[in-house]
């Protein structure tokens, strides 16, 4: 992430900003920044978006394969995640230098979604015992402002919601079960992502905390809380990072807003994604 | 992943005979009436902590909650390998492995996703009690290792890795203690065993159903790290922080009275030579 | 595949192109604030983003700075789910190695290096979806992030692939005309200077035809170059008498 130098007076001026509840760009503690999604770019895969959270530019692939099932859990499909961070982000991140950051997101994108209510994975089982569909979701994050989990999350449960899984039919031969993937591109079947849980980043600054950190604020901020929140307010992982420490009644204080601002966000994503779909038009991607 | 060719392996597909056999309790509903071990639902495992257990590491620890047992070894304030690290604030590095044979299935002996989230965590825990300002251009070198898997693991570790961190000499504004619990709807678990984990991430929650670690350091009431996994209602979530808490608390003492034992020890051995 | 042919007897392709045909090119300078210039060029149904950082200081160890050039140093990397098959490693495979060296050879000929002696010009190719055509829509992509981030070059940089199948040279080829096992030529020229910056050919061509292609391929780029060179134009007209407005008031 391009490194912000920031000097004792605008640290000081931003913790300021922030205990009036009105930051540096006007907004509230709990505002999100202006945000476009836009899903169904990329031809190659079953299901793709892009998220632009002001300058934080996020695409996700979700290409499906069949293969064979966890054998501690054969009754379920599977989903993978991998994140690239490109170069074109910041020169740091050239050849493996992202690889760090790409580590920590996954691992709390794999704990949040790794609990079976938050998407239909028995759906996703083919062939129970043998074989299921298992989900690739690939994230490229393409440019850096601040706040990459939740624009990450949001990207993918966009792409998700825009996923297309093609149908398999079944023959029986003498040498066992056939699949057959249909080739049609009218003959799928969706995913439910009702219950996939969105991140929301709490960043304490001072003895206040934000939603939605912009690059300069989160260099303000010694620790923050990454909370998987589901539209019906269920958590689904909970995190905390950064060198600082954090008093417990921050902790409810942080949690409370982050699950308040989670469940709205989620309502406004799903309505937004509805809309789009509606309407139908052509995917623009980056020529606009 | 790349296989170690200096190792003997066993043939391609092989499966654990564990995988057939059905497992005792997988249905947490059984929790709600007796735990396995015949604990009831607050009451933690009783500790075993001793320091200073590795001779040649600066500062080491060993703990044992019933069944899970881990040893960690502290070495450093020592210099940064790269000269270009310079910074007026130490490093300080965790690394949690596994032992091989520790769970049930035999791990890799390279360390995986999971091992290296449960690192970064133990990192986010530890880094704001060190007191790190007071080791420029040093670094401060954590290993744990888990030689028996028996659940909380991570709180094991982080309890393991404040009491070598404090025998080991390192400056710190106080102890980190850790503990878990287990959430099913409205029942919270102190302190689960590797089943009882197990029961309860594996349920589709139609209530709670998750697990949580908290890292506290009771002198300054201050919160170091703070996870959670599997889905739970909002509500549960804030009581069983306030429960955790609580426990951390009630944990304090022991390693107190542990360090308090280990630098005895050591005065004895100097005044006796 | 049985009644498949790249070349109909009516002339037409597969995608329904004349032999000299080129794919829709469409495109977009400064997508991105953060890098120092950018572009997003698509080629038919290949995608790319070319972001460019520089020149600035050389990172890393300073043993690299060349005294009197500057030191360009490329990335080509391909998202994991910009092919058929999902790739398992954007990058630091042999394949995309080569097409970094590639890059960085084009480039290194047509940049004006002397300028910025001891410093270091980074240019990273990202490609989104891909569809035959890699090095060529990256070049492309390139040069406009190149003229985005106002680096000065002897001319545009641009490239096409073509191919021989029938008896007859077809040019800007996609994926399935490349797979099928014919000859491919890929060239990168200065259009307006006429010269060769890039030159490559796989599989196996009969001589008597090689010229000929290769003409046919120029005759592509020159076109390429036709395309690009006139969005941009229209697009400097219309920013410079916007600024003018301003300053009038």
């Amino acid at each position: 992430m391009a490194d912000v130098n920031l000097s004792e007076a605008e640290k000081t001026f931003i913790l300021h900003s922030v205990q009036d509840n009105f930051r540096d760009d006007g907004r509230s503690c709990e505002d999100f920044r202006h945000m476009e999604i836009e899903t169904g770019l990329i031809s190659n895969t079953n299901g793709s978006a892009r998220v632009r959270l002001a300058s934080t530019d996020v695409l996700v692939g979700v290409k499906v394969q069949l293969s064979p099932v966890d054998p501690e859990n054969p009754e379920v499909g599977r989903m993978e995640f991998f994140l690239d961070c490109s170069a074109n982000a910041t020169p740091e991140f050239e050849g493996r230098g992202g690889e760090e950051l790409a580590s920590e997101i996954t691992a709390l994108l794999t704990r949040a979604y790794g609990c079976p209510s938050t998407m239909d994975y028995p759906s996703l089982c083919v062939l129970p015992g043998q074989q299921c569909w298992l989900l690739y979701v690939d994230i490229l994050l393409l440019e850096c402002g601040g706040n990459l989990f939740d624009a990450m999350s949001l990207a993918v449960k966009a792409a998700l919601f825009n996923t297309k899984v093609p149908n398999v039919t079944m023959t029986k031969d003498e040498g066992g079960i056939e699949l057959d993937v249909s080739d049609d591109p009218y003959d799928f079947k969706r995913l439910d992502v009702t219950g996939a849980p969105l991140v929301v980043t709490v960043n304490k600054i001072g003895h206040f905390h934000v939603v939605d950190a912009s690059e300069k604020e989160e260099a303000c901020s010694l620790a923050r809380i990454m909370l998987g929140v589901t539209q019906t307010g269920t958590i689904t992982a909970m995190k905390k990072e950064g060198s600082g420490s954090l008093d417990a009644d921050s902790i409810s204080d942080m949690m409370e807003s982050a699950k308040k601002v989670g469940v709205l966000l989620n309502k406004s994503l799903l309505k937004a994604l509805g809309e789009e779909e509606e309407q139908g038009t052509e995917a623009v991607g980056f020529l606009r | 992943m790349p296989t170690d060719t200096r190792r003997i392996q066993g043939p391609e597909t092989s499966n654990s005979p564990y995988d057939f056999c059905p497992t005792a309790t997988s249905d947490p509903a059984l929790l709600e009436k007796q735990r396995l071990d015949g604990r009831d639902s607050a009451q933690m495992r009783p500790l075993f902590l001793r320091a200073g257990v590795i001779s040649q590491a600066r500062g080491s620890a060993y703990i044992e909650m019933n069944q899970t047992k881990a040893i960690c070894a502290v070495y450093g304030p020592r210099e940064v390998q790269r000269r270009e690290d310079f910074s007026l604030k130490g490093q300080l590095t965790c690394q949690f492995r596994f032992a091989t044979f520790a769970s049930q299935h035999r791990r890799q002996h390279q360390q995986g996703n999971q091992e290296k989230d449960l690192s970064v965590q133990m990192l986010e825990a530890l880094e704001p009690a060190v007191c790190l300002h007071k080791y420029p251009k040093s670094q401060i070198n954590v290993y744990v290792t888990v030689l028996q898997h028996d659940g909380s693991v991570l709180s094991a570790g982080i309890l393991c890795a404040s009491l070598a961190l404090a025998s080991a000499g390192v400056e710190m504004y106080d102890l980190v203690i850790a503990s878990s619990a287990a959430m099913y709807n409205d029942l919270t678990i102190s302190d689960p065993t590797v089943q009882e984990e197990q029961a309860v991430l594996s349920r589709v929650g139609k209530g709670s159903s998750g697990m949580l670690t908290v890292a506290f350091m009771p002198s300054i009431n201050q919160v170091s790290a703070i996870t959670s996994d599997g889905g739970i209602q909002f509500d549960t979530l804030n009581k069983t922080v306030r429960t955790v808490i609580d426990n951390c608390q009630k944990l304090y003492p022991v390693l107190q009275q542990t360090l308090v034992k280990h630098i005895e020890e050591k005065k004895k051995g100097i005044s006796s030579k | 595949m049985a009644g498949m042919e790249l070349l109909s007897d009516q002339g037409f392709r597969m995608d329904g192109r004349k032999s000299n045909e080129l794919r829709r090119i469409r495109f977009k300078k400064g997508v991105f604030n953060q890098a120092d210039g950018s572009a997003y060029l698509e080629q038919g149904n290949t995608k790319v983003l070319a972001a460019v950082y520089g020149p600035h200081e050389i990172r890393g160890s300073k043993s690299k700075a060349l005294h009197d050039r500057v030191l360009i140093n490329c990335q080509y990397s391909m998202a994991t789910f910009s092919t058929q098959d999902r790739k398992r490693r954007p990058r630091g495979d042999r394949k995309s190695q080569e097409m970094t060296s590639h890059l960085k050879q084009t480039f290194d000929a047509v940049v004006l290096t002397e300028l910025y002696p001891k410093t270091q010009l980074d240019i990273y190719v990202e490609v989104l979806q891909s569809d035959g055509g890699n090095y060529c829509a990256s070049v492309n992509a390139a040069t406009l992030a190149l003229m985005d981030a106002g680096i000065p070059m002897k001319d545009y940089v641009i490239a096409c692939a073509g191919s021989f199948t029938r008896e007859t040279p077809i040019i800007d080829i996609n994926h399935l005309e490349e797979s099928s096992g014919g000859a491919e030529v890929i060239m990168a020229i200065l259009p307006r200077c006429d010269q060769i910056v890039f030159l490559e050919m796989n599989s196996r061509l009969h001589e008597d035809h090689l010229s000929a292609v290769m003409d046919h391929v120029m005759a592509g780029c020159k076109d390429i170059f036709n395309v690009l060179n006139q969005q941009v134009r229209e697009e400097l007209v219309r920013r410079t008498v916007q600024d003018s407005l301003v300053d009038s008031g």
